[in-house]
């Protein structure tokens, strides 16, 4: 039987025990290092290395002036792939990545001081490449039999994943101030229950909350709105789930305002909801555009109601007393052009007023033969839409008459459409216009009224509030028009 | 019936006239603006009144309201439908344009059916 490196003199086995690196101490060839044969080593080595074998803590002993290394398991395991080889190295030479710092030490331990870092950072190859690790390092002088320092015992602790963790920690806290700071949106925090705002930063939209907060539903919320706003949140709180809504709020100036706001849940450990955390965006001018919109949607449903409406009052007078289907269809048909063209004049303006000369050119232009047989003049008055829109279909008519009977139905007759605004005796403010058809066939009064003459003396007369004449004279058709400048400003007694 | 029509648009005006005399009413007055309507609202002699809603962009509403002041009964006539009437008017009958002379009467007849003293 061979007797193995470690038996001692006296029979006994050393060290005892130690697991993994107790059996490769045992085994190692200590002679080939300064240490010597593990029999001849000095009882103050012995007794450190049996204590450190049997600590669970990884620690390591470096002896000697090369700092010759000795360690235990818990060591081998942070030494990695670095182990077995380390096991008797001289410590500027097993870890030579960092022969600088284990210079240091050596000499400060053999010194008789005690070294001790925190979250020291080292570069360590461990797995075949480079990594930094960081450890809690302290360093202690061994004295030997002389009382002299003779190694130095280190307790290794590797920190580096709570390293890590905390500056995924302090990364994480830096990225949520940052986006704080980058987003335009409300953003707050509330306690677990949502009783109380913690923190509301309002981005000048509402106001902030900077210390804790219970009145907040008062402070931010129409009472109107607060039985909405508490069923959203027993509902998230319920399902312990994202909080969702739009709604109203009162802003900084106390006027309303309205917000798309969000927020979640965060929960500790074991499950609870601490806090609620969200956000809040400014949506006040969509909600603006959004009644806008609905308005605008509305009124264009009357007013297509409306168009239709006047069709049907069109197609009833084109077609009661027809004779002449394709006629009545042909007339049809350019009235509607006529309306689609009116129609143009108003968008033009927006719907809010419309010039009367626009009006009457634009209802003329169509049939007039030459630029020089169809005059018009007067300065220009703003009519309401719907004055202009009756005008025009009344213009329509009686261009078309007299393309048909009058000053346009041969080579040389001519229009004049001349308006202006008079003071009556009596104060009022009168518009007066005359259209005058010269150098036509001679006229004579219509046997049966046709819709030109219906329109304008039914219907103008009492669109405009005033007086309508027709004078079939030798020279031509006189249509005067005598109506109070404003419909609202004058009250027949 | 004797019947005030107040109605913006002229062809509308005319088709409205048109459609009463043709089912036997005669139409005693039509006012096309408000400070008009209320006039003859006020002062005038007629049974019912057909009562557009928008008047030149300005509502009919006073007009109603002196209408329901003289009992004298009236329908809205209105492209806007019954959501374009005020709470006020909520129970009031409304003919939504376009309509045809057969809704006209029947209304009229429903409006005359509902009156008390008829």
């Amino acid at each position: 039987m061979v007797a193995t490196q470690a038996e001692q003199d006296d029979g006994t086995v050393f060290p005892v025990g130690g697991g993994e690196t107790g059996s490769l101490i045992r085994a190692f060839d200590w002679s080939v290092t300064p240490l010597g044969p593990i029999t001849s080593w000095p009882q103050s080595l012995k007794t450190v290395t049996n204590m450190l074998l049997l600590s669970p803590v990884p620690i390591v002993l470096l002896w000697g002036e090369d700092g010759i290394m000795i360690y235990n398991d818990a060591y081998s395991v942070f030494a990695g792939a670095r182990h077995p080889q380390l096991l008797g190295s001289k410590v500027r030479e097993g870890w030579a990545e960092i022969a600088d710092f284990n210079d240091n030490v050596m000499k400060v331990g053999l010194s008789g001081r005690t070294l001790a870092y925190e979250n020291q950072q080292l570069t360590l190859t461990r797995r075949g490449v480079p990594e930094p690790v960081w450890m809690n390092l302290d360093y202690s002088p061994v004295v030997d039999e002389s009382g002299k320092p003779a190694g130095v015992i280190a307790i290794v602790v590797e920190t580096t994943k709570r390293v890590l963790a905390e500056q995924r920690t302090r990364q994480s806290e830096a990225r949520f101030r940052a986006l704080t700071n980058a987003t335009s949106d409300i953003i707050y925090s509330l306690g677990p229950d949502w009783k109380e705002m913690k923190q509301l930063y309002g981005r000048g939209f509402l106001s902030d909350t900077d210390a804790p907060a219970i009145a907040w539903q008062a402070d931010y919320l129409f009472d109107e709105d607060r039985p909405l706003v508490q069923a959203a949140i027993d509902e998230a709180m319920r399902k312990k789930s994202v909080y969702q809504l739009e709604h109203r709020v009162r802003q900084v100036d106390g006027s309303e305002g309205w917000v798309f706001s969000r927020a979640v849940p965060i929960f500790e450990e074991a499950g609870e909801i601490v806090e609620w955390f969200g956000a809040a965006s400014d949506i006040t001018e969509r909600r603006r555009n959004e009644e806008h919109l609905k308005l605008v949607v509305h009124e264009l449903n009357h007013r297509v109601k409306n168009n239709l409406a006047m069709i049907q009052a069109i197609a009833m007078q084109t077609f009661r007393d027809a004779s002449d289907l394709k006629e009545a269809q042909r007339r049809f048909s350019a009235r509607m052009v006529a309306l689609g063209r009116a129609n143009d004049l108003l968008t033009g303006e927006l719907w809010v007023g419309a010039s009367l000369r626009g009006a009457i050119s634009q209802a003329m232009e169509p049939h007039c033969p030459d630029a020089s047989r169809c005059l018009v003049e007067g300065e220009d008055v703003t009519l309401s839409p719907k004055t202009a829109l009756s005008l025009s279909l009344a213009v329509h008519e009686m261009a078309t008459n007299s393309l048909k009977y009058g000053a346009w139905s041969n080579d040389e007759g001519v229009v004049d459409v001349v308006w202006k605004i008079y003071e009556r005796a009596d104060g009022a403010r009168r518009l007066r216009i005359v259209w005058r058809e010269t150098g036509g066939p001679a006229v004579s009064p219509p046997q049966r009224r046709g819709f030109g003459s219906v329109l304008i003396e039914r219907g103008l007369s009492r669109e405009m509030g005033g007086e309508v004449k027709m004078e079939f004279l030798p020279s031509g058709l006189v249509c005067t028009v005598d109506a109070p400048e404003d419909p609202y400003a004058e009250r027949p007694v | 019936m004797r019947v005030l029509v107040v109605e913006d648009d002229m062809m509308i005006a005319l088709l409205i006239e048109d459609m009463l005399i043709d089912l036997g009413h005669e139409v005693i007055d039509l006012a096309m603006r408000l400070p008009r309507a209320e006039e003859l609202a006020k002062s005038a002699d007629f049974d019912l009144v057909i009562l557009d809603v928008n008047l030149d962009g300005r509502k009919s509403f006073p007009v109603a309201d002196i209408l329901a002041d003289r009992g004298i009964p009236f329908l809205f006539a209105t492209g806007y439908g019954a959501s374009g009437i005020e709470p006020a008017y909520a129970g009031s009958p409304v003919l939504t344009k376009p309509f045809l002379a057969g809704d006209l009467q029947a209304a009229i007849g429903r409006l005359v059916a509902q009156r008390p003293y008829a």
